[in-house]
């Protein structure tokens, strides 16, 4: 038997000086986004139920920040409301200091299902945003082209939806929501119906893009490695009610590639999220009351 | 090993499996059979005379004495009764016989009656010559012609051959023949047989019932219908299938110009679909041609009434149906816009309807099959107009090889329609997925040739095929 040594709790506390500068920058960088004791109550049958209570946090200018917790902790009712798609039970959203009070251009959204327009054509999807702002002519079409070389689709731009295969549609549905130039990218699990190697592709592609522009970027995920890789700092939501666990600054260096996977800080930073979204880890809950049904020493492992 | 390529090609696919595609060879295949068989059972049953046949189809009659039920040729009775018609005929004919004799003098009086019954009974070989071809349409009571007709039958050569004369009928001729030749060898109103002469006894052939028809006198009643000119007071089938289509489609292009707004806007806000909704789902309920005599009150004669009742009766379902569609469109696609900026006005016009179209299309076409089936009540209403005139009044007189072909004609003319549709909604939303499984109907791809030559080579132009092997498919 390998001994499979318990990292120290704390480790993820650790940063590099390089690692702490760049959290030192990035927190004085102006706040894009300001959420302020944010509150949700939902109406049901068996009576209230809080899906968020009190969440509050700051997102600095150009940083990549990830909501991660268990299932039911409201993260995808907090982006519904950043959104402006669904409104807040109490407490404020701020964008550049202006209040949220609907949906709007300046914040792009990218869904979990693929919501690209399936009668328009892959240019005619990036293109559609500009248009609903009255932009017209050769200008927008060739600022349209530019957002479909971005995410690598040149070849398919005149395509219908249906012809692309999953990761294609999520870059289109980025460029789609890149194209308004918004302040703020949200993301809603937007590689969660992707196999993984192509969720890894995109994660790449979606770095590369966030390091060349002026975006500030939320990214809700289930996937640990997924959150650990992508952002500058995670916020760890609690479920029933959803509250903010934790705000955790990733101490893994930039620029990210897979080869980061193993690094000390990496796992560390892994297994403090699992702790805090696990915390019965390794309990009983997880071996199933079931009985051999096989032979004596007929045993696979 | 090498695989043969040819041979390696579906080897035994099974024709049974459960939800499982046939080939398209095969598809086609049964697709033929799937018209022919129905045509195949309909011929064997005319034409094969042991199948069925319950009746027997006159083709000599006769009339019997102090019965005011006249048979003519061409009539069918039923082959119980045919027996029984014969045997009054023959028990007629032994008490004519002993009358027969020349030498017993006749009741004073009553020879010009006796007279006029001979002629009708010469007369009733007349339409069984017809069909032989020996006698015209126009001659069938040319007395001279007949009278030598008998002639040639009792002492000729030649006997009529299609139809025959039954042996029975050919001894009845002779001895008619025998007893008029004493009087004249050719007819002579004053010298005419003044002696009761033997009717011949009734002939025919097993048959169908007249509402079933043989398929070739289907096509010849439909060939003469359909190629007869106009008339004064009788328009000509085409103007008919014209006047129809007009109540038809002019009746479901109203419902459609007026409920497909209303469903749309139903579909979208709650506030009309709670509005407009409950009500409608009510008076779709109400039969519409319980309403024909209120439009015929409202809207006067003519057509408007008709095709009022074609729209009362589409419109209903067609402003439910859009409203379902409508609200299928998928919601995060609206969410999607929203966060893009569109705004209310451009959710609606941008979003929903170009997002709906290609289901309301489908909808709008199986509401049209739905609005056919109003065509006859709607024909009824008021004064009877168009193909169903025709049918109410040749289907009274019986005429019902004349009345299938312009059935038949009413469902080829809502079958194509709806064949074409299907076929060009691949064409007009190439973004739908299943575009081109509706281009694929073996019905389309045969009478379409031409145009879906032309969309398969636009098909080949796209720069970009799917993955074969993307999981992502939604």
């Amino acid at each position: 038997m390998i001994a499979i040594q318990e990292p120290d709790p704390l480790q993820y506390l650790v940063q590099r000086p390089e690692v702490s500068e760049r959290f030192n920058a990035l927190k004085k960088r102006p706040v894009v986004l300001s959420v302020q004791h944010l509150y949700k109550l939902f109406e049901c049958q068996t009576g209230t139920v809080t899906a968020l209570k009190d969440v509050s946090f700051d997102a600095y200018r150009r940083e990549f920040m990830c909501v991660i917790g268990p299932s039911g902790c409201g993260k995808s009712t907090l982006i519904r409301i950043l959104a402006g798609l669904e409104s807040a039970s109490d407490g404020q959203v701020l964008l550049d200091g202006n209040p949220v009070t609907g949906p709007g251009p300046d914040r792009g959204m990218v869904f979990q299902s693929y919501t690209l327009f399936p009668w328009l054509t892959v240019k005619q999807n990036v293109m559609f945003g500009p248009r609903m702002s009255g932009q017209r002519g050769m200008s927008a079409e060739s600022e349209a082209r530019q957002w479909i070389d971005l995410v690598g689709l040149s070849k398919f731009e005149n395509s219908y939806p249906h012809h692309l295969s999953g990761g294609m549609k999520q870059r289109v549905a980025i460029a789609r929501a890149l194209a308004n130039r918004p302040r703020i990218l949200l993301m809603d699990e937007p590689f969660g119906a992707l196999d993984a190697q192509t969720r890894c592709q995109m994660q790449s592609y979606l770095l590369q893009i966030w390091r060349n522009l002026d975006i500030t970027i939320l990214f809700i995920t289930h996937d640990l490695d997924e959150a650990a890789f992508l952002a500058d700092r995670i916020l760890v939501l609690k479920a029933n009610p959803g509250e903010v666990n934790e705000i955790i600054e990733v101490p893994v260096p930039r620029p990210r590639t897979p080869a980061q996977f193993i690094t000390p800080e990496f796992v560390a930073t892994k297994y403090h999220i699992d702790q805090l979204i696990h915390p019965n880890h390794g309990g009983s809950e997880d071996t199933l009351p079931f009985p051999r049904m096989t032979p004596q020493g007929d045993d696979v492992e | 090993m090498k695989i043969d390529p040819t041979k390696a090609s579906a080897p035994r696919e099974p024709w049974f499996a459960a939800r499982r595609e046939l080939s398209a060879k095969r598809a086609a295949v049964l697709t033929v059979f799937s018209f022919s068989l129905p045509l195949l059972i309909w011929c064997t049953v005319s034409y094969l005379p042991f199948l069925w046949h319950p009746d027997v189809e006159l083709q000599i009659s006769a009339d019997r004495e102090g019965i005011t039920t006249v048979y003519t040729p061409g009539d069918r009775v039923s082959e119980e009764f045919f027996p029984e018609f014969e045997e009054a005929v023959r028990e007629q004919n032994r008490k004519v016989e002993p009358l027969m004799s020349l030498d017993k003098p006749v009741e004073a009086g009553s020879e010009a009656s006796i007279r006029r019954a001979n002629k009708k009974v010469l007369r009733h070989i007349a339409p069984l010559l017809v069909k032989n071809g020996w006698l015209t349409e126009e001659q069938t009571k040319d007395d001279d012609a007949i009278y030598s007709a008998w002639k040639e039958i009792a002492t000729g050569g030649e006997l009529p051959a299609r139809p025959r004369l039954s042996d029975e009928n050919l001894e009845i001729v002779r001895r008619n023949w025998a007893a008029m030749s004493r009087y004249a060898e050719t007819y002579d109103a004053d010298n005419f047989i003044s002696r009761p002469l033997l009717s011949l006894i009734p002939q025919g052939r097993p048959a169908n019932p007249d509402y079933l028809p043989a398929p070739h006198r289907v096509l010849i009643s439909g060939y003469k219908e359909f190629t007869k000119p106009a008339e004064a007071e009788r328009p000509s089938m085409w103007q008919r299938v014209g006047h129809s289509m007009r109540i038809v489609f002019g009746g479901f292009l109203l419902a459609a110009l007026v409920g497909v707004p209303i469903g749309v806007i139903c579909g979208t806000y709650s506030f009309f679909s709670k509005l407009v909704e409950p009500f409608t789902d009510f008076f779709r309920y109400m039969p519409a041609p319980t309403f024909s005599t209120l439009l015929v009150v409202v809207f006067l004669a003519n057509d408007a009434p008709k095709m009022a009742l074609v729209f009362i009766g589409t419109i209903f379902q067609l402003i439910l149906v859009v409203a379902n569609t409508t609200r299928r469109l998928d919601l995060p696609l609206l969410e999607a816009a929203q966060t893009l900026g569109a705004n209310q006005l451009q959710l609606l016009t941008r979003v929903v309807i170009p997002g709906i179209l290609p289901n309301l299309y489908n909808d709008l076409r199986i509401l049209l099959g739905w609005a056919w089936t109003w065509l006859v009540i709607a024909e009824l209403v008021g004064v009877k107009s168009g193909l169903t005139e025709f049918i109410e009044t040749q289907g009274r007189w019986r005429n019902f090889d004349s009345v299938y072909p312009v059935i038949i004609l009413i469902g080829m003319i809502g079958f194509f329609t709806d064949q074409i549709l299907s076929f060009l909604r691949g064409i007009l939303f190439p973004w739908t997925s299943d575009s081109a499984a509706a281009a694929s109907n073996p019905l389309a791809k045969g009478l379409l040739f031409v145009p879906r030559f032309f969309k398969g080579a636009a098909n080949e132009r796209l720069p970009y095929q799917p993955e074969a092997t993307s999981p992502n498919k939604a």
